[in-house]
């Protein structure tokens, strides 16, 4: 533990879950997942993020052991545990519906794993008054299921979990169930929690402002595949296709053409960019944030639309406008401006993000690195 | 609304009136003198004394109840897995047919059932006793103990399953501890109707009791055959009281089995 203790200080962390080329085959013949690759490390937060039907509960459901690949391993601390009994695994999950054992009270819930284990009483008593102290539930030892509400019937299915001293926590939408105020909060207690503990989370869920705010990578599912991971920063600013870019936050994509390095043609304009290394004339995807478009007049802007509607969010504006050619921007700014007039939009070079078709995520690498390179050079 | 809870509790006094008073001018007679329910004569207790002097009567009493209490034991625990296995069927249409077959037995007529019985019995050599009686009652409580525990399971969450194991649970713990608590409403009602279907089943005793063994049901109609006697309304009071105390134990039961799953969750880990 100590061992551990220190590589986390030293920055230096440890692969502790490997799925190497993993499918999965419904009988229904349904394909679930299609040769997913990931590593997962010790210590660190991760997300599973895609939308329902992409594959991410699968790959949970294979990790925790529920659910056999149809192919590929699954290495756990360097060992295979593909077709390892659930129950001999050092995974512990907390599910979507909570699945608390109705018949029994939340010490009893609690206990449940340890008692199974034959572990002494004392120490079981010890073990759950901790693990309840965790989850900010002390004094809810004898209380009915029943009785609690959604938000503690997750901290029990938490401490239920986490009483076993699992070296990973696999959470399953665990927090769809619970209303906003809620969720936030929760949110921000497993990140406290996960920090406490210094155990791996691997967290699935279909919202993405849950998994840029608590994780510290994402994967980005989407048809049973990996589409991007990184952490939610760089998920965020580069994302690698459509699909990415789309799915983590509002954007505005548009179809554009490369002139040479640094310099791409969209909407009928030539921008200068950050992007480099691809062939001339190149077909590519822009990105462009809708909260990195200012509104200024239109001989500032560095293109021209005409706003067509306009809602006030409270704390920005989310303008909805259209371009000579037609193009539907999003717009979110501070500012509110008239509706049916033209106004300029201004961005900067780095905040077009240019996307190649079909780009692999290797290949995506190389090329933000080499853009990296640059910098330190100028 | 007034008007009409009034209506509706006066019509609800009326139906179990005319249910009950059967029932109670039987018991009413079983305290009178004299030979039969045509008039009441004194009060007395004779007919109770007569019936616990009436060694034949007794024993036949007592092994009713064993009956009951074995057939509803015997099928309580064939058809919880019974239920099980219809739930682990993935096919919709196995899973129908399954269910019909099993409902089938439940609404075909006890005399039907009997008389194949009787058939089968004596078409395999099989003696008419004590044990056809319990194989035939075993095998008519069967599908109501089916159709109760289903429900339990078809509402279980089966997460709890995968909780379970995630939690370190072989698959018999996952059985015992969390199976069977969840189905334990359902196991304890279907055993308490498998204890009244055995208890008042008479068409299919009737037609596979041999010279051996009687139940009580079978020995109320043979003495009723031979007129009436104030002694069979004493037996029928005692049964209605024994029944009557089968309700209330079943009551507090259900009432309390949370509490009582708990506990014994709690025994089964340590």
């Amino acid at each position: 533990m100590r061992l551990v203790a220190i590589f986390i200080f030293l920055g230096i962390t440890m692969k502790i879950i490997e799925l190497k080329h993993v499918n999965k085959r419904y009988d229904d013949g349904f394909v679930a997942l299609k040769d997913i690759n990931l590593e997962i490390e010790s210590g660190k937060f991760y997300s599973l993020l895609g939308p329902s039907g992409s594959g991410k509960s699968t790959i949970l459901r294979i990790i925790a052991g529920f659910t056999n690949p149809t192919d590929g391993k699954i290495y756990f601390d360097g060992k295979d545990i593909t077709n390892l009994d659930p129950a001999k695994r050092q995974i512990n999950t907390v599910f979507q519906n909570y699945a608390l054992f109705p018949h029994l009270n939340v010490f009893e819930n609690v206990a449940f794993g340890l008692k199974i284990k034959k572990v002494p009483m004392d120490k079981i008593k010890a073990a759950v008054r901790d693990a309840l102290h965790m989850v900010r539930l002390d004094g809810y030892a004898n209380r009915e299921i029943s009785e609690l509400s959604g938000g503690q019937q997750q901290r029990v299915a938490i401490a239920r979990a986490i009483v076993n001293e699992p070296k990973v926590l696999l959470l399953d939408e665990s927090l769809s169930a619970l209303d906003k105020r809620l969720r936030k909060e929760m949110q921000f207690e497993l990140r406290a929690i996960q920090k406490k503990l210094g155990i791996t989370f691997i967290f699935v869920t279909h919202d993405q402002e849950e998994a840029l705010s608590m994780s510290d990578e994402i994967f980005v599912l989407n048809d049973g595949k990996i589409q991007q991971n990184g952490s939610p920063v760089d998920i965020y600013d580069e994302p690698i296709n459509d699909f990415v870019a789309r799915f983590i936050g509002d954007s505005n994509i548009l179809p554009g053409r490369m002139i040479k390095d640094y310099e791409v043609e969209f909407a009928n304009k030539k921008f200068q960019c950050a992007d480099a290394g691809m062939r001339p004339n190149e077909k590519v995807e822009v990105v462009l944030r809708p909260e990195d478009l200012d509104i200024t007049s239109p001989e500032k802007g560095k293109l021209v639309v005409t706003a067509q509607t306009q809602l006030f969010l409270g704390d920005h504006f989310e303008i909805k406008a259209i371009d000579a050619d037609e193009n539907e921007w999003l717009i979110q700014s501070i500012n509110g401006c008239k509706l049916n007039e033209r106004i300029g939009l201004y961005f900067d070079p780095e905040d077009i993000h240019v996307m190649r078709l079909h780009e692999s995520q290797e290949d995506f690498d190389a090329r933000l690195e080499s853009y990296e390179g640059d910098d330190e050079n100028e | 609304m007034r008007k009409n809870s009034i209506f509706a509790r006066v019509y609800l006094s009326f139906i179990l009136v005319i249910l009950y008073i059967p029932i109670f001018y039987l018991i009413y007679f079983s305290f009178s003198s004299g030979k039969n329910m045509n008039k009441f004569g004194q009060f007395t207790l004779s007919h109770y004394q007569d019936l616990f002097q009436d060694n034949r009567l007794l024993a036949i009493f007592l092994e009713t109840i064993l009956l009951a209490l074995l057939s509803s034991l015997i099928a309580t625990i064939v058809g919880t897995f019974g239920a099980l296995a219809i739930t682990m069927v993935k096919k919709k249409a196995q899973k129908n047919t399954l269910l019909a077959l099993n409902n089938v037995l439940m609404v075909s007529p006890d005399v039907i059932i009997g008389a194949s019985f009787l058939i089968f019995f004596t078409a395999l050599g099989f003696g008419l006793n004590f044990g056809s009686v319990l194989l035939s009652h075993i095998a008519f409580s069967i599908p109501i103990v089916v159709l109760m525990v289903l429900p339990r399971l078809n509402e279980m969450d089966f997460s709890l399953i995968d909780a379970a194991r995630d939690l370190g649970a072989s698959g018999y713990q996952v059985f015992s501890n969390v199976m069977i608590p969840t189905m334990l409403p359902g196991i304890a009602a279907g055993m308490f109707m498998a204890l009244t279907y055995s208890l008042d089943d008479f068409a299919v005793t009737f037609f596979v009791t041999g010279n051996g063994f009687s139940t009580l049901s079978v020995e109320i109609y043979s003495r009723a055959r031979q007129g009436i006697d104030l002694e069979i309304n004493a037996l029928s009071t005692v049964m209605f009281l024994f029944v009557l105390v089968l309700v209330i134990i079943y009551y507090f039961l259900t009432k309390r089995r949370v509490k009582k799953g708990k506990r014994m969750i709690g025994g089964l880990i340590k």
